[in-house]
Parts: structure tokens; sequence; C-alpha cells
């Protein structure tokens, strides 16, 4: 704070030479009657020649002592010293800020100091500015206290406006004209030269922000409406407007946060789960450019088609990313280690810049900067695998999400990401569950279940965690696959499965063994018919019975017979044996080597009590 | 005489001596003098028949095996009880306990079997244990991993071989440790592994195993696992007999353990020294005690 004090001193002292003029909320009016868009029209056509430059492509870190900034395209990385009482705006080419009582703007492509002004105990919500003013809006740190303020280049307070009740939201300006939204339906069009409000915009969603996006404006938090020559017709529904597709995302995320209120200097998780799109002329109408928006969850950024909302794209980063910006052809994000990432609209990793600190908040305008064009990115599954790896409690959620999204697709290589799943130790349980469950419904992608049940527990191959071979038992049995039978027998005697997954195991060798695993077959009965003392091994004994019974022969049939009188056979195996009917049938004609893909077992096991 | 220092080490001891033969265990008990020299580390040795002359009771195999083929669950486990006290003196029932393995057993008889079997110390009985080393009760995968260290051949070994990748750590201990029994020599790498993996069993196996250049790779381990599970191997390696093991490989032993010169180190070294058998090499003897007194014998001033 004192740094920037010192820094901006000189500055200040302009403020005290230009006295603000100062309106006390009359541009504010609650009596304004509906107009049906005349004024804002008329504004419009008022405003609407006067050029607004995209503003600089910049991102700008907070660090424990200052701000970091630097081009998109890597130019101009500078600090400055002093740390914001509130998250910075970056307003066209002005980066402004809340520090110590005063509001400081500084040139975003050298961070070099423009102006200083005393905010009179309040700090930044938002900025604008029409490349000659920026606006800002102010408001007290635990909210109300509505101030706006425009201050010229040289530093002077050209339009001082306390609303008596409204609450304003983030400003806008174009030829001398602020923008600002209030009360979440109005943006009050005041001229900066007389304070009058020359215009007034309803809204029939919410706004809290108007902003400039590639040098048109644009107003709104849920969805944006243009500022065109369509803007009349807003009350009406007839304006330019786009929103986002409406789908269940990770944390809840949302385009634009109220604008109304204080965002904090250091990214809380609000900041950490966002939505980034950039409003564009798409097909003859406003929508998004590129076709894809995206999603945010800490570490993870997810794309998705502007159309429906499917996701297209999976990006994990090393750190949480807490800031970003749509561009014309893809996006920025900034994560805590100060990396700025660049991600085309498929995806692809187009570069990255580097801010050169570790940050708690980061603020990315993307002016009009057009990204290079990207490397591909690897397959959707590859990408959903990545991300679901990261072995972070706070991002469960979102892995959930992943995992479900993944288990939707329908290629092979989808088997082998919800196989590794859940064959890895470190996967967390609640992942876990839903890895198995996918995987069991999985009807493609036998070799990669089949590789993996050639693998078991190994203490001494630090192999720790046996594969999921209930899950990809059901599968394979369910996709009559004849490999599967060979290593599922196998596994029948791994004590190191659960009883579950030899359960379901089981199940499928009634259905898939065949003489080959006779073996196999008669080892697991013979330890367990007697010992078995879960209802998943009773069932699993019954299931290699029946088993025995039909590829067994003539010797499969006494070994279950006998099992069947043995009075040291455990009751409920015995009584599920004695539903069992061996040799009293005749057996049936051979009519080839293997039994015919979904034989019927002759009895139910047991259901589990 | 030293009082018992190496807690582990004698834990290891009183294990290996509850599993196996008394020849097995190639050292003195630390602690004792011995007057004579030990035998070399285990052999597998050839159990072609029962001994029905050691003095125990005789035993009518004949209504043993008509007791355990009764079905009577009762009337099984006395047999089998009677099968155990009696040992390899009812060697003839061995077909009869394997056959009862064969059908299956509930777990508490299972155990008793398996038990049996291993008193009866039958190689042919290794086949039909061996399937209980996997099975998923603790007490019968341990009671069976114990029987096959009795029961022998190489149906022992490759199934002990592979148990020590078991998830049950004390399958694993009883894997290596028998593995060091049934001289296992082929199973060394496993050992190694084993070892790294934390399988303290595995040192004392090694070192009844290993030929030179494996104790030296044994001996490079030295700092990198605790003190007492490296003098574990240590001791059967300079308590192996001198055919066994040549004097100049203990000498590098004494030595390697001398370059410690911790306390620790002095102290299992006097204790060595104290059970060095009368007549036994007098160059590794001398080697030992310039160890000992290099390394203050274990006394306060040794380096720590």
């Amino acid at each position: 704070m004192t740094a920037l004090r010192l820094l901006f001193g000189l500055s200040c002292a302009a403020v005290a030479c230009s006295p603000a003029t100062t309106n006390t909320g009359a541009a504010f009016s609650s009596n304004w009657q509906n107009d049906g868009g005349k004024s804002i029209q008329a504004v419009y056509a008022k405003v609407s020649s006067a050029a607004l430059a995209p503003g600089a492509a910049v991102a700008v870190g907070i660090t424990r002592d200052g701000l970091v900034g630097i081009g998109l395209d890597g130019s101009g990385k500078w600090k400055a010293a002093g740390r914001p009482d509130s998250q910075p705006a970056i307003a066209g080419d002005v980066v402004v800020t809340t520090t110590g009582g005063s509001a400081v703007g500084l040139d975003a492509k050298s961070g070099k100091e423009l102006w200083r002004v005393p905010v009179e105990g309040r700090v930044l919500r938002g900025a604008g500015d029409d490349g000659a003013t920026t606006v800002l809006s102010l408001g007290a740190p635990s909210g109300g206290g509505s101030l706006l303020l425009a201050v010229t280049r040289d530093g002077s307070v050209a339009r001082k406006i306390e609303p008596e009740a409204a609450e304003l939201g983030v400003p806008a300006a174009q030829g001398n004209v602020a923008f600002v939204p209030w009360s979440s339906q109005y943006v009050s069009a005041i001229d900066l030269g007389s304070g009058n409000e020359l215009g007034r915009l309803l809204l029939r969603d919410q706004v809290s922000h108007a902003i400039n996006v590639g040098g048109k404006l644009h107003f709104g938090e849920r969805g944006l409406v243009r500022f065109d020559d369509k803007v009349g017709g807003s009350a009406s529904g007839n304006a330019s407007a786009v929103k986002l597709p409406e789908r269940e995302l990770p944390g809840k995320p949302v385009w634009f946060t109220n604008g109304s209120q204080v965002t904090p200097a250091a990214a809380s998780a609000r900041e950490k789960i966002r939505l980034f799109a950039r409003p564009a002329d798409e097909a003859g109408k406003l929508g998004i450019a590129g076709g894809r928006y995206a999603a945010t969850y800490f570490r993870v950024v997810m794309g998705l088609d502007a159309a429906d909302g499917s996701l297209r794209w999976v990006r994990t980063f090393g750190q949480d990313v807490l800031g970003g910006a749509a561009a014309s052809n893809g996006f920025a994000f900034c994560d805590a280690a100060g990396k700025v990432s660049l991600v085309d609209s498929s995806g692809g990793d187009a570069g990255q810049v580097d801010l050169g600190a570790s940050l708690v908040g980061c603020v990315v305008h993307a002016g009009g900067f057009a990204l290079p064009a990207g490397k591909p990115a690897g397959s959707l599954p590859e990408q959903l695998a990545k991300a679901i790896e990261v072995r972070e409690t706070e991002m469960a959620t979102a892995q959930r999400f992943l995992l479900r999204e993944l288990g939707t697709r329908q290629e092979p290589l989808v088997t082998k990401a919800l196989v590794d799943l859940a064959s890895n130790p470190r996967t967390p349980a609640l992942l876990l569950e839903d890895a198995r469950q996918l995987l069991a419904a999985r009807r493609n992608g036998a070799e990669y279940m089949l590789e993996a049940l050639s693998k078991h527990y190994d203490f001494l191959s630090d192999v720790l965690r046996s594969p999921p071979v209930g899950p990809i038992a059901d599968a394979l049995a369910a996709m009559n696959e004849p490999k599967a039978a060979g290593p599922l027998a196998h596994h029948l005697n791994d004590a190191a499965n659960t009883p579950s997954d030899i359960e379901r195991a089981a199940r499928a060798l009634s259905k898939l063994a065949t003489a080959a695993e006779l073996g196999e077959l008669k080892t697991f009965f013979t330890l367990y018919r007697a010992t078995a003392d879960e209802k998943e091994l009773v069932n699993a004994v019954l299931s290699v019975a029946q088993a025995l019974l039909r590829i067994g022969g003539d010797d499969g049939k006494k070994v279950v017979a006998e099992a069947a009188k043995d009075p040291l056979t455990h009751p409920d195996v015995k009584a599920g044996l004695a539903n069992l009917t061996p040799a009293a049938k005749p057996e049936p004609k051979p009519t080839g080597d293997q039994p015919a893909p979904g034989d019927k077992p002759a009895a139910k096991p047991a259901k589990k009590g | 005489m030293l009082r018992q220092p190496f807690t582990f080490t004698a834990l290891l001891s009183a294990a290996a001596l509850t599993l196996l033969p008394a020849a097995a265990s190639a050292a003195p008990p630390k602690g004792k003098v011995e007057a004579k020299p030990a035998k070399p580390a285990a052999k597998p040795k050839e159990k072609p028949e029962a001994k029905g002359d050691k003095g125990k009771a005789k035993v009518d195999t004949k209504k043993l095996e008509a007791e355990l083929a009764s079905g009577d669950s009762a009337r099984i486990g006395a047999a089998l009880g009677e099968l155990i006290k009696a040992g390899d003196a009812a060697a003839g029932a061995a077909p009869a306990v394997e056959a009862l393995l064969g059908k299956g057993l509930s777990a508490e008889l299972v155990v008793k079997a398996l038990e049996a079997a291993g008193a009866l110390e039958q190689s042919s009985s290794s086949a039909a244990i061996a399937p209980y080393v996997k099975h998923r009760s603790d007490a019968v995968r341990r009671a069976a991993a114990k029987a096959l260290v009795k029961t022998k051949g190489a149906i022992a070994v490759s199934t002990l071989r592979h148990a020590l990748r078991s998830g049950d750590a004390q399958v694993r201990g009883v894997a290596a440790t028998g593995l060091g029994t049934l001289g296992a020599k082929d199973a060394l790498p496993d050992l190694f592994k084993a070892l790294a993996h934390s399988v303290p069993e595995a040192a004392s196996s090694i070192g009844q195993l290993c030929e030179p250049s494996d104790c030296d790779k044994f001996a490079d381990l030295t700092g990198k696992h605790q003190f007492d599970i490296m003098s574990s191997g240590f001791d059967q390696i300079l308590f192996r007999a001198e055919k066994d093991m040549p004097d100049d490989q203990k000498i590098k032993v004494v030595g390697r353990i001398r370059e410690l010169g911790t306390k620790e180190a002095g102290k299992y070294l006097a204790d060595v020294k104290g059970r060095w058998p009368e007549g036994w090499s007098k160059r590794v003897k001398q080697a030992i005690e310039a160890a000992v007194k290099a390394t203050g014998g274990g006394a306060s001033g040794g380096d720590e």
C-alpha cells in the first residue's frame, strides 16, 4: 500500500486540482417509465460513430505484494507494487485497481501509472474505458455504498455520481457516455459531460455488467445483449442477444458474477469455477465465437459446444485456474503458478506466457487478440482420463462429472481409461465405484479388459490393487467373450480379489467356462464349498457348481452331487446345491465343444441377504 | 555372558524353530556359546517314509484313515488331532489327509488338516496343500504356508516363491523363512526383492542361501535396512560351515559390520565372538576379535 502511495503520490495531487462534477442520484431515478427502447436506441445513434478500441490483450496477476502484467503475445511484462483490495479491472488499455484508499490507473501494456484518485473508503467493482475516460464503479467492501467515478487520462475526476439507492454494476464507456448497469435490470447511459441520463435500457434478464468485447458493448449477466441497432428491442426480446446452453456443470459456474458486488483480489472458489465465452456474429446472428465456451473448475477446464453444451475437450492444469478470457478463436487461462495458457477453440495448445510469479488472483482481457494455431490435443477419452487422474480432493466433483461424460462415449479407448482408473490404487473411493459401474456397462474394448485380467495383485511387483475383475466379468459375459474364461477362472482363486468380484467372475464363468477351466473351477469349489462364509462366496460356489454341471461331464456332476450330500458342506451352499439338478436329468445331446452363449444356468444363485 | 540384544533376530530364530526341524537353523542361539560346530544351513531333506521308531506311541493309521473318511466333523477333527500329535510316525495316513484336502473341509477342519499334513512331513502332500496358500481365510493360508515348509519338495518351493507376492504379510514372512529352510537357492532373486519390499524374514534366508557374490550383494545393503534385520542374515552367513561358506567371505562380512562402527554393530560382533564355536576357523575368530576391539565391543564408547 505504502509503495503504491509513494509510486502514485504525484498524480494524486492532480485530483485536488480538478474538482469533480457531482451528481447525487438523479441519473438513476426509479421514476423512469419504460420507453420501449426509444431512448437507448437514440443513445446508440449518438455514440455508435465513436470508435471503441477492443482494448489491450493482457493478463494481470495479483501477487502477495502487487500486480504483474504481460501481453498475451508475451510482450511487455511488468510489475507494480501495492496489493489491491479487490479484483482489478482491465478497461480498454488501462488496468484499474483500488489500494490504500485510492483508485489507480496503470497503462495495461507497461504497468506505468496513469493516474490516482481517492475513493472515499470504497473498493473497485469494475471499470470501463472509451479511450479517453475511465469509468469506475466502486462500493463499500462489505456491500452497498455505490459510487461512480469518471477519470480522464490526466487524473481529473470528470464526473462523480453517488446514487441514493441504486447498486451499480460494472460499467462501460463509449463516446464519453458511461453505460452503467444497476438494480439488475437497467443500463443507464450517462453523458459524462453533463451528468444527465441520456437513455436507459430495460432488460428482461439480469444485468450487472457492461463490457467491451472487441470494440462492441454488451450488457448482461446470465446472457448478453449487444449494443447495436437492435438494442431498442431488448425489452420486447428483439435485441441481439446470446445465452449459453443450460446444462449441469460441476460447481455451477456462471458467465458473470453479480457485478454490483465486490470481487475479492484473491481468487476464491467462485473465481476458480467460471464460464468463459465471447459473443460474436455467428451465421448472421449473435452467437459464441468459435462455437465453444469454456468452464473452469479449479485445475480443469472443459471446452463445451455453444450450441448444445456437449463436452468437446478437457484441459488439465498443474495449478488452479484463477482467471481467463475468451478470444475470437480460443481462450487464455491464467493459473496460480503465473502461467497464462492459450487454448484454441478445439482445445489445442496454442502456447503459454509466463507472468513469472505465483498468483493469488488474475484477470485477463483478450481485446482483439487472435491465438496462434494450436497443437492438436489428444483424444477426448485421453483428455478425460488425464483430468480424472488428478489427485486432489477438491477435484472430486468435477472428476465424477467427467467420469460420467467419459462413460457416455462409445470409443473402445474409453474402456481402457475406465480399466486404468478402476485398477489404480490412488483412485479415490468415490470415483472408483463410479468407474467400476461404468466399466460393467461397457460393451466394447474387450482387449483392454482381457489385458487387465492378465494382471494380479503382486506385492513384489508393486501391483497393489487387483484389476476390476467383477465389472470386467459382467461386461465380458454380456459380450459373450470366450477369451475371458481362462483369465477369469484364474482370478477365481486369487484371494486378493474382493468377494463381490469373485461372485461376478463366477457368474460369468457359469456362462463362459469351457473344459479348459475345469481345474481352476474344481479347486475353487473344493476350497470354498465348506468354507464360504459370505453371501458373495456362497453365490460364487453355486455359480461354479453350475459351470461344473455344464462342462464337467460325469466327474463334474459327481463332485457337485457329493458336495450336496456331504454334511461338511456349508449349509447355505448345500441349500443352493439342492436347487441344482445335476445328474438327475439326462445329459443333453452334445451340440459342440462349447456351450451356446447365453446358456441359462440350472438354478439361480442365492440372492444377497 | 552377553545378554540377548537383538530382539528381531531372536524372534526370527524363534519363528524358524517353531516352523522347522531343529537342524534347519545353522546359527547357535545368540547369547549362548555353542560347544559343537553348527550344521550348515538346512538343505531339503528327503523323507521317503515314516519313522515310527522315535519313541512315539504307535499309531493305528488304518483306524485313523477310517475316521478321516467318516464324514463326521467331530470324528475327523479328533483323528486329525491324533495325527498332529503322532507326527511323521503316522506318515502312512498322509494320502487320507491329502484326500480330505482335495475334497474340501470346513475352515476349522481344514486348518487342522493342514497342520496334520505338515506334521506327517510327506512331500507328496505338497500338491494337496498348495492351493490353500491362496485361500481367502488368513488362518487357512497361513497354516498352508507353514505346512509346505514341512512337507517340502518342488511344489512347496514354487508355491512359497509365489507366496512371497501375497498380500498377507504373515504368509510372505513364512514363505521367506521357508525358502531359506528348503534351501531354495533359485529363489534368491525373489528373496532380495522381498527384502527390498520390507519382508524382514528374507534377510535370514538370504544369509542361509547366498553364494559369495550374493552374500556381497546382501552386505551392500548394510545401512539400507535396520541393523537387526541385516544381522539376521549376517548371522546365517557367519555360522555356515566352512565348506559351505569360505572363511574369506566371512571375514569380508565381519569387515563390513566393523565398518559400520556403531555401538549396535559392536554389540553384535561381541555376541558373535561369544557364540563362535570352538574349533572353528581361527582366522575368522581373529577378525571378529579385532572388529570387536575396533568397535568397542558394544561398550558405550562406540560410535552411533
